[in-house]
């Protein structure tokens, strides 16, 4: 609020110093016995943990990471093309957007037990979980981006002949890009959330699954390498497409 | 009044499609609405599920206890990174990146590290709602025009007089916003943590009637569950309009 802006420098070694000061806590607490290793092991017990259940989670993660691929296509074309239908004719708009803004607010895990008692253990629930945890986020935003289009922008076009395929072609469809991004950087996370969530209600594989697994069987050190190991897959997807969004944000001019 | 109708055309078609289908199907797996019905009332008069009022109860206790801990954690933390420059500058982008996790990978170590119990729901459904809370607060921080804090201080004012004259008037959209935000959050975390494992509470009676195919039960409950969800959200929005009219 006030005081001059501290520069980039300070921020990062804060940063750094803020990891390696929590880091050497938790090491120091965990070997002096104040906190319990059986529940919080120290990073070194984690870090060796790690080696040690390196291939059954990758193994996990790339089921996890797969699953999770195909949902997030799923949500990202059903998202924007429901979006696009739904936020331009206004008919469909006033009567559907109630019913999106409402699917899209439940906690969907209610309906969870039932979409495992209709398509069973496996990959399909997880697909079809991720999906409806995808769809929403990035269809809410894209019908907002299409009924906030410039309206001149389109009364111009029509005036000027444009057919209804140019509308959509030339003019609307340019205008959502920036929120059609937005939400798949949104939706990335949901997909995964989703699949995740189904692996540890009803998985048989899969990452959750492991993690699961893992705290029944009050394993911390290998249940802490294996959150680490999600965790930081996460951040590294989500800014390898933030990454992607700048670069085509260049693009665009 | 045309699009209301057909708002409600379009639900009683959807009713009636899985009217017909439900009855069509498997009646383990389906169960068309007018079954739901006896079922729902059957769940309300104690009949099929006696301790429902005592799961609702431990629910609800699991979403305040949650929300009481998320508010009291976001707004200190939100107000320290929103003071210190320094502070928020490092810690904002940690947060944020963090944000970037989905919360559920949280979930396994909470359950190994509280239990089974209430503990391992209320850690879950804090850690949903502390998050965005403290980036509200933070973001509301900043909102306040350093100026203005300047000119009140230099007229005398002390610091509880900032906050509540300068502060909290220029922060209160932003911050109301995220406190309705994190409830909404508390209560997705409570839930999902009762459905991923317990032994009590709506989460638990859920997976029991799931778990022994009472599907029809299991509909009821989830629509008693969602009826908590949707009435902490209309509560937490007229809450939040109060506010807002109390700003301007």
């Amino acid at each position: 609020m006030d005081g001059v802006k501290p520069g980039l420098a300070s921020v990062r070694v804060a940063q750094l110093a803020t990891v390696v000061v929590g880091l050497a806590a938790w090491e120091l607490a965990a070997r002096r016995l104040w906190v319990d290793p059986l529940f919080v092991p120290a990073p070194s017990a984690v870090a060796g943990a790690f080696l040690g259940i390196g291939g059954p989670a990758l193994a996990g993660l790339a089921d996890t990471l797969g699953k999770t691929a195909v949902a997030y296509v799923l949500s990202v074309a059903l998202g924007a093309s429901a979006g696009v239908a739904v936020g331009s004719v206004r008919l469909l708009r006033d009567v559907l957007s109630p019913y999106v803004i409402a699917l899209y607010g439940i906690p969907k895990i209610l309906v969870l037990p039932w979409i495992v008692l209709l398509l069973g253990y496996g990959t399909t629930p997880a697909i079809f979980y991720g999906t409806l945890h995808g769809v929403f986020p990035i269809m809410v935003l894209v019908m907002g981006a299409v009924r906030d289009v410039d309206r001149t922008l389109v009364t111009v076009a029509r005036s000027l002949g444009a057919t209804t395929w140019q509308l959509y072609w030339k003019v609307l469809l340019p205008a959502i890009v920036p929120s059609v991004l937005a939400g798949m950087r949104l939706g990335i996370v949901f997909c995964l959330l989703g699949v995740l969530v189904v692996e540890m209600f009803a998985g048989v594989r899969g990452m959750g699954h492991v993690m699961g697994s893992l705290a029944n069987g009050f394993q911390a050190p290998e249940l802490f390498a294996a959150t680490g190991l999600v965790s930081a897959a996460s951040i590294a997807i989500v800014l390898a497409l933030d990454h992607l969004n700048d670069k085509l944000s260049h693009w665009r001019g | 009044m045309k699009v209301g109708l057909l708002r409600l055309g379009l639900l009683a078609v959807l009713l009636a499609v899985w009217e017909v289908a439900g009855r069509a199907a498997n009646p383990l797996l389906a169960v068309p609405p007018s079954a739901v019905l006896p079922a729902l009332r059957d769940l309300l008069l104690l009949r099929s599920y006696p301790d429902l009022p005592a799961s609702l109860l431990l629910t609800l206790r699991e979403i305040g206890t949650a929300y009481a801990l998320a508010v009291a954690a976001g707004l200190g933390c939100g107000f320290v990174l929103g003071m210190y420059r320094l502070v928020g500058r490092a810690w904002g982008p940690m947060i944020a990146a963090l944000y970037a996790v989905p919360a559920v990978v949280w979930y396994p170590s909470l359950m190994l590290f509280f239990g089974l119990d209430a503990a391992s729901k209320i850690a879950f459904g804090f850690l949903l709602g502390f998050f965005p809370i403290t980036l509200a607060v933070l973001a509301g921080v900043r909102q306040v025009n350093p100026q203005l804090v300047v000119v009140a201080r230099a007229y005398g004012a002390g610091a509880v007089t900032v906050f509540r004259r300068v502060m909290l008037p220029s922060m209160l959209f932003t911050l109301v916003g995220g406190l309705r935000t994190g409830l909404a959050l508390c209560v997705i975390g409570v839930v999902v943590g009762e459905i991923l494992g317990s032994k009590a509470g709506m989460g638990a009676l859920i997976n029991h009637a799931y778990g022994l195919l009472r599907t029809g039960d299991y509909v009821a409950l989830v629509l008693v569950t969602l009826a908590l969800v949707v009435g902490s959200d209309v509560l937490a929005s007229l809450l939040e309009r109060h506010a807002r009219r109390w700003t301007e």
